[in-house]
């Protein structure tokens, strides 16, 4: 059984619809991407997932529970864990109390000593900056403490929304590697991104969201071949 | 003169912490939820006659009588979160100052109805207390003390303890929260409900200073606004020291003409802190 899948999801902003059907799976263990151009609906997707707004039609099932109507806080409870875009963190928090914020859920707070050696050695950065303000640092660091905070939620799933954005390509490369050996460690990754070329090097399977809806999907490979999604994202 | 000087400092002091807790109380709540609790001043009013009835019908001794003040203060406002403020948190401003000002005038009508507008006084000795050159009251030494201990206790509780912690991470990023799996709605629910205690002790403390009636709590009401402008809206710290700066201006004007210019120079002094630095003495949370 799939740990997520969104059945024929309809939602939107108050009148404004965004989501005209979208459906996905993401198998575990797998790195499953959600790529297409601006404004197609990922993160209005993403958030519905989350609970952050409700489904208006279709439903989303979490390791075989109707999840729908549950609100994000104990989305988070059950192991349902997203890096938001734009990072959203305690910025007058420090480091440190955003890690431990991380890991308010029952199942990560019991693992949050393992979990924050765990983040610790995949960011040194961030032990360096332990006490420091949050909203001090460099948006790299900020991104990485975003995923790191993600990490100590000890997640099922981890969606991100937009790892790459207005970072440093240099830096984005060194988080997807770290995103790749999350996912060579076990994690189940959901990763949405407006970077399609490095999204689908990266991933297992890919997901291309087109007004509203799943235009296409498949094995990353398969899709990065695809005539179509090559002339409309990769520019080929 | 001198001595005069002292003595009035000493007094500002002491009952400037008392207001800095009230106006704690208000700032907490504005810092975590952008919301102006205009019933802040009944609840001051309240927390007078929950002491007073502590000690003149329980027979309590009135700093027994501020637990049970405190332990009512926090249920009143998790109450009054859950009927007035909840539904209106992410509205424009006016709809939480419109809820909140029922609840003030719900509170008023409710208390004039049942206690009248008659004054009262907590009738409660602790002697005096002699340092040096100065004589002041225990029982208002005793409450300074007890506003510090309570503003040290909400900062450990803030900064120290996970619920605390909560509570910050709910003022600064209430979306972010809830990802993480904080329920947002229970720890705002907890946060008016602190501050409404936060208010209402700081009313059983000034029962036990002056006489009051049910109306008293709106000029405390507007201290707390003062106090909370000076110090920087949605900072606890700003609070104490801004209460701490009204309490001298209390103290020291009366020193040097008459105690009526005390309004006068708070209100100025509160227009020009609008005008010149808005973000207050000590900082506003951003």
């Amino acid at each position: 059984m799939a740990l997520l899948e969104v059945r024929d999801v309809t939602s939107g902003y108050g009148e404004l619809q965004i989501l005209w059907g979208a459906s996905l799976t993401v198998e575990r263990g797998q790195l499953t991407a959600l790529v297409g151009s601006n404004g197609v609906g990922k993160t209005t997707l993403l958030r519905t997932v989350v609970g952050q707004i409700k489904p208006w039609q279709g439903q989303v099932f979490f390791d075989g529970q109707d999840v729908s109507k549950l609100p994000s806080y104990q989305k988070a409870e059950l192991g349902m864990v997203m890096v938001p875009e734009g990072r959203q963190l305690f910025t007058e928090m420090t480091v440190q109390e955003n890690l431990e914020m991380g890991a308010t859920p029952k199942r990560a707070r019991a693992k949050a000593a393992q979990n924050l050696e765990k983040v610790y050695t995949i960011f040194p950065r961030l032990k360096e900056r332990a006490t420091q303000k949050s909203g001090t640092m460099s948006g790299g660091e900020q991104q990485m403490l975003a995923v790191a905070r993600g990490i100590m939620g000890e997640p099922e799933i981890l969606m991100i929304d937009e790892l790459s954005l207005g970072l440093a390509p240099v830096l984005t490369l060194d988080l997807f590697q770290s995103l790749r050996r999350l996912r060579n460690e076990g994690l189940t990754i959901m990763l949405v991104e407006q970077n399609v070329r490095m999204a689908l090097k990266v991933s297992d399977y890919a997901y291309v969201l087109s007004e509203g809806k799943t235009a296409t999907h498949g094995p990353s490979r398969e899709v990065e071949n695809d005539a179509s999604v090559q002339a409309a994202y990769l520019g080929i | 003169m001198f001595d005069q000087l002292i003595v009035s400092v000493t007094d500002g002091m002491l009952i400037g912490v008392v207001y800095g807790l009230a106006a704690m109380g208000l700032t907490l709540i504005f810092g975590v939820m952008n919301v102006i609790n205009l019933a802040h001043g009944p609840i001051m009013a309240l927390g007078m006659f929950g002491v007073y009835l502590c000690y003149t019908v329980l027979g309590l001794n009135p700093f027994v009588g501020l637990i049970i003040v405190a332990v009512l203060g926090m249920l009143l406002g998790m109450i009054i979160y859950a009927g007035a403020v909840h539904r209106v948190i992410d509205a424009p401003h006016l709809s939480s100052l419109l809820s909140t000002f029922s609840v003030n005038m719900m509170i008023i009508g409710i208390g004039t109805a049942v206690f009248s507008t008659s004054f009262r006084n907590v009738n409660y000795s602790l002697g005096t207390v002699v340092i040096g050159p100065i004589t002041v009251p225990g029982t208002r030494l005793s409450s300074a003390i007890l506003a510090l201990m309570v503003t040290g206790l909400l900062y450990l509780f803030l900064y120290r303890t996970r619920p605390g912690k909560y509570i910050r991470a709910v003022a600064n990023n209430r979306t972010s929260a809830g990802l993480v799996g904080i329920p947002s709605t229970r720890v705002l629910a907890m946060s008016f409900g602190i501050g409404t205690a936060l208010a209402a002790v700081a009313g059983g403390l000034i029962a036990m200073a002056l006489p009051f009636t049910i109306l008293s709590g709106g000029a405390f009401e507007l201290k707390s606004f003062v106090i909370v402008v000076l110090g920087g809206l949605g900072n606890p710290i700003g609070a104490l020291l801004g209460g701490i700066i009204l309490g001298l201006i209390e103290g020291l004007v009366p020193v040097f003409t008459k105690v009526t210019w005390v309004p006068f120079i708070e209100f100025v002094l509160f227009i020009l802190i609008l005008l010149v630095r808005p973000q207050g003495l000590f900082g506003a949370k951003q």
